[in-house]
C-alpha cells in the first residue's frame, strides 16, 4: 500500500468519525455476524432539506478490518447531506475515495462499508462475499466454555 | 496439493491439505481475514486469486507451500518469553475464553476483547512486542497472523499455550480441560 494511503487511514483510524450506536436512528444496516464480532454496522438519520429527503447523519460499529473501520470514517461524513438514492448509487471505491485509491486488496474492505449502507438504506440484504470461517471468526468468537482443573 | 492442479482445489479442500494456508493467504495478500476479505469454501484457489487483483495462482502456491516454514517462525518457548517478561519488553495477550482466563492465568496477560483488540490495531506501534497466549499453541497462530496482516511485524505464539507455561515455567499454574 502506498504511504500517502496508509497515512490517511492511520490518520482516520487515529480520530475515526462518528463511531457508536445512534439512537432514534431511521435505518440501521448490517454486514457480517455480531457474534463472531466481525461485523459492521451502520445507523443513519434523515432530515427534510428543500423538499428533499437527505441524510443528515450516520454513524458505525465495527470490530472488522482496520481498513473498514477508515473507509467507514470518511464514508459517513461523505454521505451527509446525500438523498438515500444518491448515496445508493455511490460503489464502495467512491465512498473511500477521502483515502485515496484503495489497493485492489483492500477494495474489499470498502465493499463491506457499502453492504452496510445498502442494507440500511434498501433494506438490501447484503451477502458476505465470505462463508468460509476467517481468521478474525477462528480466533475471537466469543463462546462459553466450562473448565475442569486437573488436581 | 502442490501439484499444478492444487490452483483448481476449493479453498475448503486446500485448507484440508495445508491448515496454514489461510493464515499466509491474510499474512501476505490480505486475504480470509475477516468478512470483507473472505472466500467462499466452494471457490477454487486460481477463482480467488483471479478477483483479488489477478494474483498469480503459482506464486501464492509457492507461499502456501512456505506457510508452515512461516508459522514455526512465529512460535516462542513458554521459557524464552518468561526472560522477556522479566526484562518487561513484551505484552501477553491471551485470546482464550473469559471462563478460561478468569480461571487460570499467567501474571501479566491480557484478556483479548474486541476492544482492547481494536485499541491495539488502531494506536500500537506496529513494532510493539506481542505474544498470543491460548491454551495450547493452535488457535494463536491465526490471532499472530491477523495482526501480522495488519502490518504488525514482531508478533509472536507461546508454543504449547499456557498448557506448556504450566509444564516448563510454572507448575503452580493449573492444568486444565475444557469440557
Amino acid at each position: 500500500m502506498n504511504d500517502d494511503i496508509e497515512t490517511k487511514i492511520q490518520a482516520a483510524l487515529h480520530d475515526p468519525q462518528n463511531v457508536g450506536e445512534m439512537s432514534g436512528a431511521d435505518a440501521i444496516g448490517t454486514v457480517g455476524s455480531e457474534n463472531c464480532g466481525d461485523m459492521l454496522r451502520m445507523w443513519v438519520k434523515f432530515k427534510e432539506e428543500g423538499g428533499r429527503k437527505v441524510i443528515d447523519r450516520a454513524t458505525f460499529q465495527s470490530f472488522g478490518c482496520q481498513t473498514a473501520i477508515a473507509v467507514a470514517s470518511v464514508a459517513t461524513e461523505l454521505i451527509r447531506g446525500k438523498t438515500p438514492a444518491e448515496a445508493l448509487a455511490m460503489s464502495g471505491e467512491e465512498l473511500a475515495s477521502p483515502l485515496g485509491k484503495l489497493p485492489p486488496m483492500k477494495i474489499h474492505c470498502a465493499q463491506l462499508v457499502e453492504g452496510a449502507l445498502r442494507n440500511a438504506l434498501g433494506g438490501e440484504e447484503t451477502v458476505a462475499p465470505a462463508s468460509a470461517p476467517s481468521l478474525l471468526d477462528q480466533f475471537a468468537s466469543p463462546k462459553t466454555v466450562r473448565i475442569k482443573l486437573q488436581p | 496439493m502442490m501439484m499444478t492442479s492444487a490452483v483448481d482445489m476449493t479453498m475448503d479442500e486446500l485448507l484440508e491439505a495445508c491448515p496454514g494456508a489461510q493464515r499466509a493467504l491474510f499474512r501476505n495478500y490480505h486475504i480470509g481475514g475477516c468478512a470483507s476479505c473472505g472466500f467462499r469454501p466452494d471457490e477454487t484457489l486460481a477463482e480467488v486469486c483471479a478477483r483479488n487483483d489477478g494474483l498469480d495462482p503459482a506464486e501464492v502456491l509457492e507461499t502456501i507451500r512456505r506457510a508452515s516454514a512461516e508459522d514455526e517462525r512465529m512460535m516462542i518457548s513458554p521459557p524464552q518469553v518468561k526472560r522477556l517478561l522479566e526484562s518487561d519488553s513484551v505484552e501477553l495477550l491471551d485470546i482464550r475464553t473469559r471462563e478460561e482466563y478468569e480461571a487460570v492465568r499467567i501474571e501479566g496477560a491480557q484478556f483479548l476483547d474486541h476492544s482492547l483488540m481494536q485499541q491495539i490495531l488502531t494506536n500500537k506501534p506496529k513494532e510493539s512486542f506481542l505474544v498470543f497466549v491460548d491454551h495450547k499453541g493452535a488457535r494463536s497462530l491465526d490471532a499472530a497472523a491477523y495482526f501480522s496482516g495488519h502490518g504488525f511485524t514482531n508478533i509472536k505464539c507461546l508454543r504449547g499455550g499456557i498448557d506448556a507455561w504450566s509444564v516448563q515455567v510454572d507448575a503452580t499454574l493449573p492444568r486444565y480441560t475444557v469440557e
